[in-house]
């Protein structure tokens, strides 16, 4: 009896925590959809999520469609029809080129694979220009496919993953691509028949980091995209923010709510496959 | 062996792009330190004959940044526009300002502007100081009536001795005043001398309390106020136009950084730790004391009207004022400068078309009566004329505006909005006031560091 009451304290503290920590953490999200209903003075005026004069103005604001030249749903298609093949182009290039360091023994292998780690540590900024011209000579500036901005990706120049996926690679045991090699598979077949669905946790999460950091991009499609119509969601949020004569907060944040609905759907239904994914490389076993 | 040879190769080829992109990217700053003493006053060229409007169908392109009514107001003249030329169709780009820069200057470099952009004054300095990438407009008079502009405000444009913009709107500092925080301090009338400045700030402390000011200025506003003080103790430019020589010594420098501190001492203006604390680094208009009127006035751009104005709650909305330009000396201190420009880039295939459509926004009735003040106050004598006709520029800004033309006389230098010494958080202007405030330095040890600082972006320091 004793021992059933303090399990049941136990619980409640052990929920009461979880839920008060968890209330401090979605707090910034919960304020976010409460300011969408208020005006400057109220947002600037306090933190609190009570709405004294609850306004549409926001959401209204949001629909503006720039003298027809775009709206918001133009503007979220635009976004995920680059950010789809961005996000397709790093992992299968992310992939085979990790599993060339990981896999195989070439010559110059260490210092290849010392400069792809050295352009982790390059700048965007520093890139911007040289990019910029390169692009402009081919003609990719405005093309309607967003060519310059996710083409390279199919390069694996997303360093960032590809030694992530090195990483992963390492704890899928070499013995399993000898059978395969032993059963007839090519280096490529083992790669895709094997290593690939060992490797799907470690992929997602790939995936899931360049889908969000594409679609916050904003510096890549404001450079590279000059056709309004053709805005994704990351240009178009910022369009009315005017800094000279001020501008309405409320609509910033309309957008911004409805902009990131899409990439909550996307992580929720992966969310599983993600914790995995991060976490499969903590403990080696 | 073919391997290894053609590894070489791409590792020469990779090279080569980077070590071009790292030059192209110094080329603007190169450019820009050695013009600026290189100005000669060569007579201005005049009209190209030569250009001519197309007949057949012409596509243009034109670029702005602004927010929501700026770029309806552009859209609606474009429309207009096309509308009086049925063989032009203009495509145009915009956006907010932020890395608005960023993208221009690689178009600028990579030359593929669009035709007609819309360009922040100091870039004629940091991209075109040699003139290479706007068209001089003096060419293009024949379709751009550049008369309706005051000289000074065209002067202002010219670098290289060429016209590479005309001055859409001019804009200067001047103060904002919450009436209804001063009135409950017993004071019914805007200051208008430095007296009634140390009196508010002795009657906010009295009546009000402690955590009520006057005024709130950061530290980029000050730097602002102290030349406007300078300015008007010793009339004289801060620095030369041109060349970026500094007009000030050492001593008036500190004088200077000794007035802004006497502000804040006599409790004129909150000191820049306690906002810090209350508001880290965020903007005034958007602080818990600006929206309550605990802070009471602003030193700020003629056309931030309305963001200061819309941002305070309804107790104190009312009680916005645009101020008076206060006398410190014998001079007019304070300048005003260009806001913005439109240029034409040299290549546009365009000229005479784009010429058109400049002076079609800015000087014809229909277009300007349309572009309103969402530009600012027109800086084109018949544009503002037609656009007060048609009702469309605000009164506030219009009124803030005139009082600043009216007052201001000085000129400002290209390199005193350097990002080096502005940008708020890293820049010097706020390391030497912060430093101040924070009883870190006095003024007079504090110059010194103002003037290295000045002297790393480029100034000529006497």
């Amino acid at each position: 009896m004793g021992m059933k009451a303090s399990n049941k304290i136990a619980t409640f503290f052990k929920y009461f925590v979880l839920i008060l920590v968890g209330l401090i953490m979605i707090y910034p999200l919960l304020w976010m959809i409460s300011a969408t209903f208020k005006d400057n003075s109220e947002i600037f005026a306090g933190i609190g999520l009570w709405i004294k004069n609850p306004t549409l103005d926001g959401y209204r604001g949001a629909l503006n469609n720039f003298g027809g030249s775009i709206n918001i749903l133009q503007a979220m298609l635009n976004t995920y029809s680059y950010v789809l093949p961005k996000v397709i182009c790093t992992v299968v290039s992310a992939c085979i080129a990790a599993y060339g360091f990981g896999r195989f023994d070439f010559p110059g292998r260490k210092l290849l694979f010392n400069i792809m780690l050295a352009t982790l540590f390059l700048p965007q900024v520093v890139l911007n220009v040289p990019q910029y011209l390169l692009y402009n000579r081919f003609g990719w500036l405005d093309s309607p496919f967003y060519l310059a901005i996710w083409v390279h990706c199919a390069f694996a120049t997303e360093t960032y993953f590809v030694y992530q996926l090195i990483q992963f690679m390492r704890n899928v045991p070499r013995d399993l691509d000898e059978a395969a090699a032993i059963d007839g598979c090519s280096s490529f077949q083992t790669l895709y028949k094997v290593i690939v669905p060992m490797l799907g946790p470690a992929l997602v999460s790939c995936a899931l980091f360049q889908f969000m950091w594409s679609c916050n991009d904003f510096m890549g499609p404001l450079l590279y995209v000059s056709t309004p119509g053709k805005y994704p969601m990351s240009l178009f949020v910022k369009l009315s923010m005017d800094g000279d004569t001020g501008f309405a907060w409320n609509k910033i944040l309309a957008l911004s709510l409805i902009s990131i609905l899409p990439q909550l759907i996307v992580f929720f239904c992966a969310q599983d496959q993600f914790v995995e994914g991060i976490s499969a490389g903590a403990v080696k076993g | 062996m073919s391997m290894a040879i053609s590894r070489r190769n791409f590792l020469l080829a990779t090279g080569a792009v980077g070590a071009a992109g790292l030059l192209s990217a110094c080329g603007g700053n190169t450019a820009a330190s050695s013009t600026a003493s290189s100005v000669a006053s060569a007579p201005a060229a005049s009209a190209d004959d030569s250009l001519a409007l197309t007949d057949g169908p012409v596509s243009m392109t034109i670029s702005w940044w602004g927010g929501d009514s700026r770029h309806a107001a552009y859209q609606n003249a474009i429309k207009e526009f096309e509308s009086e030329h049925d063989n032009i169709t203009i495509e145009p780009t915009f956006a907010a300002w932020s890395g608005w820069e960023e993208k221009m200057a690689a178009a600028f470099i990579a030359g593929n502007a669009q035709d007609v952009c819309q360009v922040n004054w100091n870039w004629l300095y940091n991209y075109s100081a040699d003139g290479s990438k706007f068209v001089d407009l003096n060419t293009t008079t024949n379709f751009l009536d550049l008369t309706q502009f005051d000289q000074a405000a065209l002067d202002a444009c010219t670098v290289a001795n060429a016209q590479q913009c005309v001055p859409v709107s001019m804009t200067g500092r001047i103060f904002f005043w919450n009436m209804t925080t001063f009135n409950k301090a017993g004071i019914t009338e805007v200051p208008k001398t430095l007296d009634d400045l140390k009196a508010a700030g002795k009657a906010f402390q009295e009546k009000l309390g402690n955590d009520y000011y006057p005024m709130h200025l950061g530290a980029y506003d000050r730097m602002i106020l102290m030349v406007f003080y300078l300015e008007s103790k010793y009339g004289k430019d801060w620095a030369d136009p041109i060349t970026s020589t500094l007009n000030y010594s050492e001593d008036e420098i500190v004088e200077g950084l000794n007035f802004i501190k006497s502000l804040v001492d006599d409790h004129v203006m909150m000191n820049l730790k306690d906002y810090y604390s209350a508001n880290s680094d965020t903007a005034t208009h958007q602080s818990n004391e600006w929206i309550t009127g605990k802070i009471a006035g602003i030193f700020e751009w003629d056309s931030a009207a309305s963001k200061y104005a819309s941002a305070l709650d309804d107790d104190n909305k009312d009680g916005f004022t645009v101020g008076e330009e206060i006398k410190f000396g014998d001079f007019n201190g304070g300048f005003s400068k260009v806001s913005m420009g439109l240029a034409i880039t040299k290549t546009s295939q365009y000229v005479a078309e784009s010429a058109t459509l400049i002076n079609f926004l800015l000087n014809e009735e229909k277009g300007a009566s349309i572009m309103g003040s969402e530009c600012g106050i027109p800086a084109s004598k018949a544009g503002l004329a037609a656009a007060q006709a048609a009702g469309a520029v605000k009164d506030l800004v219009a009124d803030a505006n005139s009082k600043v033309m009216a007052f201001t006389t000085n000129k400002l230098d290209p390199l005193f909005e350097n990002n080096d010494l502005k940008a708020s958080g890293t820049g010097i202007y706020q390391e030497v006031f912060d430093s101040i405030d924070y009883g870190d330095e006095t003024p007079e040890s504090a110059v010194s560091a103002l003037l290295e600082g000045m002297e790393d972006v480029g100034y000529t320091i006497g």
